[in-house]
Parts: C-alpha cells; structure tokens; sequence
C-alpha cells in the first residue's frame, strides 16, 4: 500500500464516520415512541402510495402493483418489509426500521418506504416537547 | 482493412482473455449472490464484489474497450443467471461508474494509488452509483442515509480485492498468453 492509498481510506472513513457517529449518539432521543408521532411515507415509482401512522398495534399494508407484491408490517412503533417476490429479497435484510430519515427501498419494484416526522406537520423531532 | 498475422493472433488472444475473465467473473458474482450478508448484519445491498477482481485485472492487462466489454458481458449475463433483470439499471449504472473510475486511474493517476487504493475507488464508485441510479428512479434523496455504511463496507472489500488482483496479476504475468500485454 502507498502513501496516497493510506490518504483515500482515512479520508474517506472520516467522511463516513462524521456522518455515523451522531447517528449513535442520539441513538434514543429520537427513537420512536408513544411520544414521537412516527409516520412511514409509502412511494411506488416515485408517487406517494401511502402514509401509515407508525404505532404499536401491529398493522399490515399489501402493496401490489404489475411487478410483484410487497408485503409490509407496522408494530412497535417501527416498520418492517415483511414479504415480497422480487428476485433479489434484499428489501427484507433491512429489517425492522423506527428511527426518522431510515428507509426501505425495493428496487426491482420501485418500492421506498421512508420515515418521517409526526402527522402534526413537524418533521424535525427536536421540537417535540414532553 | 486486412490485419498481419501477428495482429490478429493479439486480436485473438484480447478476445480469449476477455472471454475467460467474463466467465470467472460471472462465476463469482453468482458465488457472492449466494452469500448471505444480510445475515452477518451488514447492509442490504451490500456485496462483496468479487467481480471487481476480473474487470480490475483486465484494465491492467488490456485497453480501456476490452474491459468495457468484460463490463457490460459480466452485467448482462449475471442479470439473466441471477434473474434480477429489473434491477440491471442499477447495476450497471454502478459497474459502470466504477469501470471509469478505475480506468482513469489506472491510466492517468500516475501511479500514486497501489492496485489497492484504486480497487477502493471503484468499490466506492460502485456503491455510490448505485445510489445514484436508486435516488433518480425514486426521485428521493433519502437513499443517501446508507451512504456512510455503504462507503466503509466499499472500503473494506475494495482492500480484500485490491489485495487478491495484485497477486493474480503476479500471477498471470507469468503465463505466455499475458506476456504481450505486460507494462
């Protein structure tokens, strides 16, 4: 390894890293909750599909278009790719999701499932106050 | 415009190599398909890119055309044996974007990045055209929440397949069918 492979990879990782780590430090501020009033925002090829209200009562949402179906799950306050046909089934390793700006994304069927701020038109969850 | 003999013999032997890398690249990116990453909690998405390995190898040995070519054989191909055809955009658009990277770095870079380093460019360069390609079909930029994670995991497997094309083209450098390609 030279010098210049040296710079690429730490710069690089800083670049990454800036962006993680405040990520994990506010880990549980903006965790979803009884308190913060998630949403998931549902788009199928660019197009707003749905909007589900996040809650604990576990609730399912059937997205079915000409490419395939895509099964969704909403339950502790969190969002989930439960099932889908695609060829690729990448859409389930995103696993369970319940933070804002975390998404799901689909591409053989151009499904993106997107986290928001609550219905109240807040997007920023810092202006919540308990 | 007839060709010498001892141009179409290299002609010939171009073709042959970029036919036995499209193989072994088609071969491991079927492998890493079968690889569950998800499982070890890395990102969805995330692959190991093997492949890269080929199309690195054959920037080094054969002009920037026979490696395009080895690009777009090993996309399509893999596309059909793996049946993800609707996501082939996005794969090429990334396999792309790291092809040129890697191409101008090799042939323009000067040399200051090692195999390795330039291996990294292209992971990178994969990862984020993939995005790219996924933030335009879905007119959101919200995709790029993974580019962090995506840019360490680039940076990890472009050093396993930096590490892996240096020794095949220690390797191969030593078999008469490469030796006219050499420096």
């Amino acid at each position: 390894m030279k010098r210049a492979d040296v710079l690429l990879i730490s710069i690089v990782l800083i670049a990454a890293l800036a962006f993680i780590v405040p990520r994990w430090l506010s880990n549980d501020s903006d965790k979803a909750g009884p308190g913060n009033n998630l949403v998931a925002n549902i788009t199928v090829d660019g197009k707003l599909y749905k909007t589900v209200k996040l809650t604990k009562e576990e609730q399912t949402i059937d997205i079915r278009t000409e490419r395939g179906y895509n099964i969704l799950k909403v339950y502790d306050y969190g969002i989930e790719m439960y099932d889908a046909d695609c060829p690729d089934k990448v859409c389930l390793g995103f696993g369970h999701i319940t933070r804002p700006k975390q998404t799901i994304v689909c591409l053989p069927h151009r499904v993106l499932v997107e986290i928001a701020g609550g219905v109240s038109g807040e997007d920023d969850i810092d202006a919540y106050v308990q | 415009m007839p060709m010498s003999s001892s141009e179409s013999a290299t002609a010939l032997k171009r073709t042959v190599i970029v036919a036995i890398f499209a193989a072994v690249a088609v071969v491991l990116s079927l492998v890493e398909a079968q690889i569950p990453l998800v499982g070890v909690g890395l990102m969805p998405g995330a692959k190991l890119g093997f492949a890269n390995i080929m199309i690195l190898t054959c920037i080094f040995f054969l002009r920037g055309r026979d490696a395009f070519v080895l690009v777009i054989l090993k996309t399509l191909l893999t596309a059909f044996l793996l049946g993800t055809f609707s996501s082939l955009l996005f794969s090429l658009f990334g396999s792309l974007l790291s092809f040129v990277v890697m191409f101008l770095l090799v042939k323009w870079g000067g040399g200051k990045l090692s195999v390795i380093g330039i291996s990294i460019a292209g992971g990178l360069a994969h990862n984020t055209g993939q995005l790219f390609a996924a933030a335009i079909v879905f007119k959101s930029m919200s995709i790029f929440y993974y580019l962090p994670v995506l840019l360490i995991t680039g940076i990890v497997t472009g050093i396993a397949v930096g590490f892996a094309v240096r020794y095949l083209i220690a390797s191969l450098s030593k078999i008469s069918l490469f030796e006219e390609f050499l420096g």
